[in-house]
């Protein structure tokens, strides 16, 4: 999986290619908006990491001509401002994710991985987290290549975490997933199914209970 | 709409001005009116009274002697009397004082500049009023008197007072109401003024619209505007310079924090040498880590002052909303420290800044996350809290079944770099200013208490209560 880096600080720029090939992700690195624009001209990439603030043009305008070039490709913006307008301006223009300097290296690898692992179950129908496998047009789930028998629910359940693995899935959202099969679903019913899952796939992967909130599913 | 009533004003002071004078010339006005309007009158009835003595002396027969005799026949003293109001009296008295004609008694007026002269008397136990004419005769002066009771003068009398008064009364009314509408109408682009400025938010920065601005506040307004555009000026100075600060500071600070990381686990893969150097790196990180936090901080308080944050950033919003996504935003840090950390969320609207109010939430999470064991639990709430009949509050708040805060603290706490005595935390103390200043700038309070179970720490933000 390759990412581009467009950084202009060098000394970020480095720590963000050592990391990101460390966590095994092919990194190319330039300095400019200008630069980046040439490089996918050459190349092909399955993420975009920005930052904002480049000398020349800006961040959010080098977002807004990719996706006005109708590329799909995800974006993670990195920034070190903070307040409500960049962060509404930078998901606005077309960013998928936003992250805030400083960052721990480990988080930046988490989110990039997210963002890949989204952009290809749109267009790839297997959701792959850990060792967890889902085949979403056959209802297929696998843990180690040994398949999993589920209820319709579970299934339903299962789905919409995997497609979020790594985010907190709100209760009502899963009850809505759920709902869709039959009439009325409580909360305590999706809390119900959430155990039976958990029962199944054992070690492979973590489902984990944010009280009052939701579920969130993680590589073990 | 903001209460008028405080202070004076103008309005009252226009009309209590200019009603109390005029209510005192209008009674003025009806005394005036009144004894202009009885003198001529009693006048006119004393010449009905004169004219009835001009009928008497006609009648009257003086002979050579002297002895004076009236000729009144009966149908002329019938008709001398027929009055509908009033009894009329006469009595004729010669040179002498001497009884001729009439009725017995009858005060005779004393003699005055005037001929026939008048005074008001009593007769038969009521008030009379007397004309008396001295007619000169060769045997000396003979009186005619001729007298009224005042049933009819006091009538008109009556009736002429309450007329002057009903009209006069009207007028005054007429005249109150006049001012009355003249002051409301005169003073309303005043008024106009006023409410456009009760209404503005305490954040508004645009100016006052001058259009409907008389000129003698004029140089109000003007002042004000001037006021605004300068302070605007300096909010957005303020907003920019945060802005390169926080890039310059947080540029360096993310590369050097992410550079030692890096190192860090390299040296732990390589298996370096000397413990002692990995030891030395990981306590760099840590370091940075705290400078990185520091600055942030640092940032968040100066933007969190008033003065770095104009209207613009103040919008409806859901606390439910704000609360899940920080609740989710600090999961990782929960689970790494063994905390269960949860939300018990209910709707509730208030207006104000999205990314402060994170921030708020972020540090009371962060503080809660810090001095809670491992094994216990942090819950963020939301929801309603009703303050009084009418008005409801929304609240925020963070609760921990921690150590707690000893009483004796609570107030320091939210002091900036205060840190609790003997603690081993690494917090900077700024926390708890932060959601102080953001708190402040919400118009909202902080209560700090003890858990709901008798432990720990509860710090509850209630927003100002908003209209039932």
């Amino acid at each position: 999986m390759r990412i581009l880096v467009i950084e202009d600080d060098a000394l970020v720029a480095d720590a963000m290619v050592r990391g990101l090939t460390q966590s095994g992700f092919a990194v190319d690195r330039v300095s400019s908006a200008e630069m980046a624009e040439a490089a996918m001209q050459r190349e092909t990439f399955d993420l975009l990491l920005v930052d904002l603030g480049l000398p020349g043009m800006d961040g959010f305008e080098f977002v807004r001509r990719v996706r006005r070039a109708g590329s799909g490709l995800p974006v993670l913006i990195v920034t070190a401002r903070d307040g409500l307008a960049d962060r509404v301006n930078a998901l606005d223009i077309g960013g998928d994710d936003y992250l805030v300097k400083p960052f721990a290296v480990p988080e930046l690898a988490a989110r990039c991985r997210a963002l890949i692992r989204r952009s290809k179950a749109a267009g790839n129908p297997q959701v792959v987290v850990g060792h967890l496998h889902l085949d979403l047009p056959r209802r297929e789930a696998r843990v180690g290549g040994e398949p999993l028998e589920l209820t319709p629910r579970e299934w339903a359940v299962l789905e919409c975490l995997a497609l979020h693995a790594g985010q907190v899935v709100h209760k009502e959202r899963l009850q809505q997933a759920v709902s869709s099969w039959t009439d009325d679903i409580t909360a305590n019913a999706v809390e119900v199914y959430v155990s039976r899952l958990r029962g199944k796939l054992g070690e492979a992967v973590s489902i984990r209970t944010v009280r009052g909130l939701g579920y969130r599913l993680d590589e073990s | 709409m903001a209460s008028p009533a405080r202070g004076f004003s103008i309005r009252r002071r226009l009309l209590l001005l200019l009603s109390a004078p005029l209510a005192l010339l209008l009674t003025a006005g009806v005394l005036i009116d009144y004894f202009s309007t009885v003198s001529p009158l009693s006048a006119a009835y004393d010449q009905v009274v004169a004219s009835s003595i001009v009928a008497v002396a006609a009648h009257l027969d003086i002979g050579a002697d002297g002895r004076v005799k009236s000729e009144l026949s009966d149908q002329a003293i019938a008709v001398l009397r027929a009055d509908n109001h009033d009894e009329i009296y006469y009595l004729v008295l010669d040179a002498d004082d001497r009884f001729v004609a009439g009725d017995a008694g009858l005060p005779v007026a004393p003699e005055g500049r005037d001929n026939p002269s008048f005074v008001d008397a009593e007769y038969r136990d009521a008030p009379v009023r007397v004309a008396t004419y001295r007619m000169k005769t060769a045997s000396g002066v003979v009186l005619i008197s001729v007298g009224e009771t005042t049933n009819k003068r006091r009538e008109s009398a009556r009736n002429m007072l309450s007329y002057i008064v009903a009209s006069d009364v009207a007028q005054l009314l007429g005249t109150l109401l006049l001012v009355w509408v003249g002051v409301r109408v005169g003073l309303r682009p005043l008024l106009a003024l006023r409410d456009q400025i009760a209404r503005r938010s305490a954040r508004d920065l645009a100016a006052l619209d001058e259009s409907p601005v008389p000129s003698e506040v004029r140089p109000l307004t003007e002042a004000l505007n001037r006021l605004f555009a300068t302070v605007a000026e300096a909010a957005n100075a303020q907003h920019r310079f945060l802005a390169n600060a926080a890039h310059q500071l947080r540029t360096p600070l993310a590369g050097l924090q992410a550079q030692l990381e890096l190192l860090s686990s390299d040296l732990q893969q390589h298996g370096a040498a000397d413990p002692a150097l990995r030891e030395r790196v990981a306590r760099l990180h840590t370091g940075m880590q705290r400078l990185g936090h520091t600055a942030n901080q640092l940032l968040a308080l100066a933007r969190a002052e008033p003065s770095a944050n104009p209207a613009g950033d103040f919008r409806e919003l859901d606390l439910a909303d704000l609360a899940k996504d920080g609740v989710a935003a600090h999961f990782d840090r929960a689970l790494a420290a063994h905390i269960d950390l949860g939300i018990e969320a209910e709707s509730a609207r208030v207006s104000a800044s999205d990314w402060l109010l994170r921030e708020l939430l972020a540090n009371l999470i962060d503080n809660a996350l810090a001095y809670t064991p491992a094994g216990g639990n942090v819950t963020a709430r939301c929801g309603i809290v009703a303050g009084g009949s009418t008005s409801r509050s929304a609240f925020l708040e963070v609760e921990d079944d921690g150590p707690g805060i000893p009483e004796e603290e609570r107030v320091r706490v939210f002091e900036r770099f205060y840190r609790i005595a003997g603690g081993e935390h690494e917090g900077n103390g700024l926390g708890l200013a932060i959601v102080e200043e953001i708190a402040r700038a919400h118009g909202a309070t902080i209560e700090l208490t003890t858990g709901s179970g008798g432990r720990g720490t509860r710090v509850r933000v209630v927003f100002a209560a908003r209209g039932s």
